[in-house]
């Protein structure tokens, strides 16, 4: 099993699986996200509170959610990397930190915009808020400590480590409105028991929860091509591949 | 589309500038992605043709 395991982990495999798999999740990326966009939109009724004020939600909370998913396959990869020595997870690391922060600055934009009518405000030093900031400083952090090195096998080690250190900071942003007072709201579609928004809401939320992910794994897919070739320029089959 | 539609019920100014950065991140990130993996091809494309006959 370890070595079919190994074998499927093998740069080459890995380039190849991505270049087949990227124009697959972006095409039904872009499905889910015009679905999303439309139903969300067009369709969704106002809500009872906020109005059409409401409907940022279908671009912010799948962002935010990007956000903690992609820090968590960041730091789960450079793991795998230290613990099993398999090199293509510093690759997959390297390839995601980027697409999360990216995700984590729009969560961030767009709750700010949201805050404002809401809670008279665009920011405010709330639980949420704090730790979603400190998330993406942890996505610089681990970018820049990675091209810190010279040596970039002490970069990625370097760049692993302080991922899975940042990692106890995932669980803190989603409880956060749990364990303290925060001006954010709770739990909606997570919730334990039944979601607390109607389900013509709900729907475009899902589809565009599933293309963000779709989308993330295109752009994953992509990077991780680029990151594979730069990091095995000099082997064989890179020049089979390359000709392709 | 009708103006109310457009105007999000007197949260255009909030609405609409949230959707348009999401698909300006969105875009940011499938060229940024497209252009670091050709990138990296024309490395390795480079690599290659200094040393024709090397191995790994």
């Amino acid at each position: 099993m370890w070595t079919w395991f190994y074998k499927l982990a093998s740069p080459p495999s890995v380039y190849a699986a991505a270049g087949a798999l990227a124009p697959w999740f972006l095409a039904t990326a872009a499905v889910a996200i015009v679905y999303g966009l439309v139903d969300g939109l067009v369709f969704a009724p106002p809500d009872y509170q906020q109005g059409d004020a409401f409907r940022i939600v279908y671009v912010h909370a799948p962002s935010a959610w990007m956000s903690l998913f992609s820090y968590t396959s960041m730091a789960l990869a450079g793991a795998i990397a230290l613990v099993w020595r398999i090199k293509i997870g510093h690759a997959v690391a390297a390839a995601s930190a980027p697409i999360g922060a990216s995700f984590t600055l729009l969560a961030l934009v767009t709750g700010s915009l949201w805050g404002k009518p809401m809670w008279g405000t665009y920011w405010a030093w709330d639980p949420r808020l704090t730790s979603e900031l400190i998330l993406l400083f942890l996505y610089f952090g681990v970018m820049s400590l990675r091209s810190a090195f010279e040596d970039p096998a002490r970069g990625d080690r370097a760049a692993a480590l302080l991922g899975i250190v940042g990692l106890v900071n995932v669980p803190i942003i989603h409880f956060s409105v749990t364990w303290w007072n925060s001006l954010h709201q709770g739990a909606t579609v997570a919730k334990i028991g039944k979601p607390a928004m109607s389900l013509s809401m709900l729907w475009p939320l899902l589809a565009m929860l599933l293309g963000f992910m779709l989308f993330y794994g295109a752009v994953l897919c992509m990077r991780l091509q680029g990151e594979v070739l730069n990091r095995e320029r000099q082997a064989k089959w890179v020049r089979e591949a390359i000709k392709s | 589309m009708s103006a109310a539609f457009w105007s999000m019920g007197g949260y255009a100014r909030y609405v609409w500038p949230c959707m348009a950065l999401a698909g300006v991140v969105l875009a940011w990130n499938l060229w940024s992605a497209r252009a670091y993996r050709d990138a990296a091809r024309q490395r390795a494309r480079r690599a290659l043709a200094m040393s024709p006959g090397e191995t790994a």
